[in-house]
């Protein structure tokens, strides 16, 4: 009888090992942060070279990744100019841009941003981007909700 | 008119199978055999008619609109016929059915004919279901066609798909024999025979299938990768692993009588992995790169014929279990290696199958996303396939039955190789290339001993002395190029020379750039030249732009020296810059040659029988 | 007696295989680790093999972090917390059912064959 026994006990024995041994391996399931990097607020704006004061961004702000070689960040830019007209603070990250482009892209198609920083890729990892266009919509300096491309109206309503 | 006639044969099929079963079909046709052939043959226009509609370009049919374009040279018109999801479905049947017909003048038993009918129907139904390629449209002169996508316009592509489906459906027959043996309880040593041939066959069409498979991956996508983990090639690697251990314990089975039971029920699972692997494929459950269908309605068909089979082989089995100790034999003889390699294979194939599902069991259940890759299988492969490959140098010196003579070789032989074993890591400072050495040196020296010892011996000693050398070769030569192989970005800008500084004192040198236009695309190309003081290597890749889609692939371009492969493809092309990404795989031609002298080894224990 | 003796001289040169590749299995070179990380824009390759800019820049931001000294481990720990475990082709070890099959399911085989086929009979 013992002998029936010893081999899925020796196999129980190696699995808990292994399960103690691996168990303080990452263990989040969190799947993405829910606070906005701190590198926001360290970069200084592009065209008045200030820092930005978290606090006077108020209760709800959004932060916006674009770029001026994506497309489809253009789809979005209509209602992003419609955001700011309404009052919503945007804070415009420029991703993996090159500076002249970005430039005539902003003069060409209007500024809906409050703030622009520009960015070699550093935030964007720290805020696990994946593709632009990206919006990040900020509550209470938690983020509430993350849209992956372009946005629409559905997407935005609420908040407006 | 073609989508007429189509449709037209699919439903006498149909009718005539119903007619057969119902032993209706006797009284018009009193021979048996030849109402099969009829139905066979039936069953095999079909899939004719469609590669016919898209050699003429027929616009009449929905799937013809769909899937070729009027200006494609005609090879990769008829190829269109099955790059679809409705043409792969209707060749599958066409396969059933051919397998069927060659089977027919090898045995005649009513029975086995009877489950293949049975199953080439089910598929039937699934075309005429949810994938009918006959659907008819209104012919109009502006239509030219939405084209081949364009990725698939590859040499390789074309003739992969029909081996590997070769490979899946020649599973079919063992799965009939053993169903028919199992029911009937006859096991004859001609039917046994019989199922080795046909898994033999299959094999070679499996192994071929995949290696297309992998190399096409390495010469189109132009990573520089040839294996991925990716689960469409999973998929394609558990038939191939359970076919493998099929193939070993039919010998068993054969020879000593042994292990009956056993070969049959994983006879019966070889077919349901392949018709599994082709369920995760059309679903589009499991999202991959080479995915193209996305109609969750076909799934659930599939879904139904797999469980059918399922339910089916698990009654077989629960009606054999019992009768499973009847086996029995010594530690040291061939069957029990033999069983062994039985055990390693079939837990291989458990594990591919468990690191393919696992990712939709974790979203399902667990609720977070995982993914599988690499670093699993490889752990795996590792702990599986180390001491496999350690047996295989062994186990075929050993004598069916009882083995009385102890070899006095094996202590010698493992203490040369862990010298070498040590040797090398001394010089590679690498775990895996060291672990690799140690495990298939055994089998090098086993195998040159062996071709002393046996010079005279027949086929069959050398097809499998070849197959598993090969398999020496190529556990050396994959691990090699993965641990050494390097890529170096290269960027060429206007301003500045055209020459670069590479690693090891070797310069590249940008030549010339080419812009041309062929029937149905336009190329441009870079010609770059590599050299290391003496010898120089030429490469060009480019970049095709096809139309009407107007999308963009990568060309590879390769270029040898010995074993190795310079391997360059165009990052970036702009009007001041070109980008270009060369990786060196060592050894990785020696892989290629080792998965032809496995194919060749195959081969020859098929034609010996004849 | 015997039939025991020689499932464990079978079973332990396993177990010790499996724990020794389970620690020599941490990679240490740069290009094998991106080989490790799936490009999330892209359908199952990793961003070694990738050239969109999901995974040039994650390249980028990542062998900033290893010029800066911080280990692979370390890397790799910050990467799943911020992207969640789909972003790893290397499933953390506590997917027991996962890591831990390939040995269970060669236990239960072995125990089958045991029980089922009298394999170890010396006649």
């Amino acid at each position: 009888m013992k002998r029936h026994l010893l081999l899925p006990v020796i196999g129980l024995v190696v699995l808990v090992v292994s399960v103690l041994f691996y168990s303080n391996q990452s263990n989040n399931k969190n799947n993405s942060r829910d606070e906005v990097s701190s590198l926001i607020f360290e970069t200084s704006d592009f065209y008045n070279n200030k820092l930005i004061n978290e606090n006077t961004l108020g209760e709800f702000y959004i932060v916006n990744f674009f770029a001026s070689w994506c497309k489809p960040c253009l789809a979005e830019h209509p209602l992003l100019m419609e955001m700011k007209k309404k009052g919503v603070k945007i804070i415009g990250i420029n991703f993996r841009d090159d500076e002249e482009n970005f430039k005539e892209w902003i003069n060409e198609h209007g500024n809906p941003f409050e703030y622009i920083l520009r960015d070699d890729g550093t935030i964007a990892y720290e805020m696990g981007l994946i593709g632009v266009p990206e919006t990040f919509f900020i509550v209470n300096k938690i983020i509430q909700k993350k849209i992956q491309g372009p946005l629409f109206y559905e997407d935005i309503e609420n908040y407006l | 008119m073609i989508s007429y006639l189509g449709n037209s044969f699919i439903y006498i099929s149909l009718v005539l199978t119903i007619l057969f079963y119902i032993n209706f079909l006797k009284k018009v046709i009193p021979s048996t055999t030849s109402s099969l052939k009829l139905i066979y043959f039936i069953n095999l226009a079909p899939f004719g008619l469609l590669v016919y509609a898209f050699s003429i370009s027929d616009f009449t049919l929905l799937n013809v609109v769909e899937n070729s374009y009027v200006d494609d040279p005609i090879f990769y018109k008829v190829t269109s016929a099955w790059g679809s999801h409705e043409g792969s479905i209707l060749l599958w049947v066409f396969l059933i059915n051919l397998f069927g017909v060659f089977f027919l003048y090898k045995n005649q038993t009513v029975e086995i004919h009877k489950n293949i009918l049975f199953i080439s129907t089910l598929f039937i139904l699934y075309v005429i279901v949810s994938s009918n390629p006959f659907t008819y449209v209104e012919a109009n002169e502006n239509v030219l066609g939405l084209g081949l996508n364009p990725i698939l316009q590859h040499f390789l592509f074309v003739i992969h798909p029909p081996t590997l489906f070769l490979g899946y459906i020649g599973l079919i027959i063992p799965f009939v024999i053993s169903a028919h043996m199992l029911v009937s309880k006859n096991f004859s040593e001609k039917l046994f025979k019989e199922m080795l041939i046909w898994s033999k066959i299959s094999w070679f069409f499996l192994t071929g299938g995949i290696v297309l498979g992998s190399y096409w991956a390495y010469s189109e996508l132009g990573w520089g990768g040839w294996w991925f983990w990716d689960p469409v090639e999973n998929i394609s690697l558990i038939p191939w692993l359970l076919n493998t251990a099929l193939i070993h314990s039919l010998q068993v089975s054969i020879k000593s009588n042994q292990l009956k039971l056993w070969s049959l029920n994983l006879g019966l699972y070889c077919f349901i992995a392949s018709v599994f692997g082709t369920f995760l494929v059309r679903s589009n459950l499991i999202v991959s790169v080479h995915s193209f269908a996305t109609d969750p309605l076909r799934g659930l068909f599939l879904i139904i014929i797999i469980a059918y089979l399922l339910a089916m082989t698990v009654r077989l089995n629960i009606r054999s279990i019992s009768n499973f100790n009847e086996d029995s034999f010594n530690l040291i003889s061939r069957e029990s290696f033999l069983l062994l390699n039985n055990i390693f294979f079939i837990c291989s194939a458990l594990v591919v199958f468990i690191g393919t599902v696992y990712p939709l069991f974790s979203e399902m259940i667990l609720k977070t996303s995982v993914s599988v890759g690499a670093p699993y299988y490889n752990f795996a492969f590792n702990l599986l396939l180390a001491p496999l490959i350690l047996f295989m140098a062994f186990a075929p010196q050993i004598n069916w039955g009882k083995h009385e003579k102890k070899d006095e070789q094996i202590p010698f032989i493992i203490i040369f190789s862990l010298f070498v074993c040590l040797v090398s890591y001394y010089f590679s400072n690498n775990f895996y290339f060291a672990l690799s050495v140690f495990i298939t040196v055994p089998l090098f020296l086993k195998s040159i001993l062996a071709l002393k010892n046996n010079f005279n011996k027949n086929i069959s000693f050398y097809s499998q002395w070849l197959a598993h050398l090969s398999i020496g070769f190529f556990i050396i030569a994959a691990v090699y190029t993965e641990q050494f192989d390097y890529e170096e970005n290269l960027l060429f800008e206007k301003e500045s020379s055209n020459e670069i500084k590479l690693q090891n004192n070797r310069t590249a040198i940008i030549k010339n750039i080419k812009d041309e236009k062929f029937q149905n695309y336009q190329r441009v190309s870079v010609d770059l030249l590599i050299s290391d003081g003496q010898k120089e290597k030429e490469l060009s890749p480019s970049k095709n732009i096809y139309q009407p889609s107007g999308q963009v692939t990568n060309e590879v371009s390769t270029t040898n020296n010995l074993f190795s492969q310079y391997y360059a493809t165009i990052s970036t092309i702009e009007s001041n810059k070109v980008g270009i990404n060369l990786v060196y795989k060592p050894f990785i031609n020696l892989l290629w040659l080792s998965a032809i002298m496995l194919i060749f080894a195959i081969l020859l224990s098929v034609v010996k029988k004849r | 007696m015997k039939i025991s003796k020689i499932i464990y001289k079978l079973i332990i040169p396993f177990i010790i295989i499996h724990i020794s590749v389970i620690s020599f299995a941490g990679v240490n070179e740069l290009s094998d680790y991106f080989k490790t990380i799936r490009c999330l824009v892209c359908e199952g390759q990793s961003i070694q093999e990738s050239d969109t800019e999901f995974a040039i820049n994650l390249k980028e931001q990542i062998q900033k972090k290893y010029n800066s000294g911080i280990p692979i481990k370390e890397i790799n720990r910050e990467l799943i917390k911020i992207y969640g475990e789909e972003i790893s082709f290397d499933p953390p070890k506590n997917h027991i059912l996962l890591w831990g099959t390939p040995l269970i399911v060669l236990i239960i085989i072995f125990i089958f064959i045991r029980n089922k086929i009298r394999f170890f009979k010396r006649v």
